[in-house]
């Protein structure tokens, strides 16, 4: 997704753990943009237009116009901190970006064609080993997610990212033909032993 | 039921649950989890009972990830005993469990399946737990 989304912000006076938390216990999260060698500038998302952003999908890469005061700012998420319990957002970190310079971006992985997998039909079960894939890509052409194709795949195949379609210009930040997800066989056997023995 | 295979101490002093986890608390391998909400000693009957009510439920469909394993013996003393004499033998084992920490996580069965195996599972354990799925944000 290379379209840029305004985000209203506003500057955040205090910095540290005592007004971070007084800046959320007004509705507000905390976030700070940083990157491109400039100084970082903290700032404040309202809680709930900050969440419908997020509930929208994409948020990691998504390029965000960050409307600070008078000034803006061309950043991409690169991390939230989230409660542990109830999983709502804590903190933004926002990258600053220039236009067409190459970034990381997590991208997530989605699988489709379930039901023309024969090891799926078979019991078998998708094994993902990465629900996200870290790729360098210019910043004006961020993919919304990967694809991978589960067709004709049977017990024990293996889908390697060699085997997904990248878009153009993207390469992996990881140097090496790694494992995306595999067809895992069912677990029956193994299940059925133990509440057999524990039955008997 | 899931013990430790050997130890470096037989026994372990009582200790106390404080804060919240330090790490575990995300979704790692399943598109759906059980995060506790209170801290709580869970024994390894419990985390059994729970696994067995999860994957009858989804009858052995998917995977089941068990996020947290008993390694504490908890001692006890035979009934009508008096004081001293020693700490007792091992009763059980338990696992220390923090609010925010995942226990299970479930993947390869349909959302309705999973909330309903997730919920049959909480009702085996001794804490307060919520459902959570993963956020493609």
């Amino acid at each position: 997704m290379s379209d840029v989304v305004v985000l209203v912000a506003e500057a955040r006076p205090g910095v540290g753990k005592g007004a971070a938390r007084q800046t959320r216990r007004e509705g507000y999260v905390p976030a700070v943009i940083y990157g491109a060698k400039k100084e970082p500038v903290t700032i404040r998302l309202q809680g709930n237009a900050l969440l419908k952003t997020l509930h929208k999908g994409g948020f990691f890469t998504t390029i965000f116009e960050i409307q600070v005061g008078g000034d803006s700012h061309h950043a991409i998420p690169k991390a939230i901190q989230k409660d542990k319990l109830n999983g709502l957002p804590t903190h933004v970190d926002f990258l600053r970006v220039e236009r067409g310079a190459l970034i990381e971006v997590e991208v997530p992985v989605h699988f489709e064609n379930h039901e023309a997998s024969p090891g799926l039909k078979a019991g078998g079960s998708l094994n993902v080993a990465r629900h996200v894939v870290e790729l360098r890509v210019p910043n004006n052409a961020i993919p919304d997610s990967l694809t991978v194709d589960l067709t004709g795949l049977e017990i024990g195949d293996t889908v390697h990212i060699s085997k997904v379609a990248l878009p153009q210009g993207a390469s992996t930040v990881i140097d090496r033909d790694f494992t995306v997800a595999s067809i895992a066989p069912p677990a029956e056997a193994e299940a059925g032993d133990a509440e057999g023995e524990a039955e008997a | 039921m899931l013990q430790p295979k050997r130890t470096t101490y037989r026994k372990a002093h009582k200790g106390r649950i404080h804060g919240q986890a330090k790490g575990g608390y995300e979704l790692n391998f399943g598109e759906y989890g059980l995060k506790a909400l209170e801290p709580e000693r869970v024994t390894a009957r419990q985390i059994e009972a729970a696994r067995r009510a999860l994957t009858r439920y989804m009858k052995r469909q998917g995977r089941v990830w068990i996020r947290i394993f008993p390694d504490l013996p908890v001692t006890g003393k035979p009934a009508e005993v008096r004081m001293g004499s020693g700490k007792g033998s091992v009763d059980f084992w338990a696992a220390r469990v923090h609010p925010g920490r995942i226990m299970f996580e479930i993947d390869g069965v349909p959302p309705d399946v999973a909330e309903e195996a997730l919920r049959l599972g909480a009702m085996k354990l001794p804490i307060k737990c919520r459902f959570v799925r993963r956020t493609d944000w």
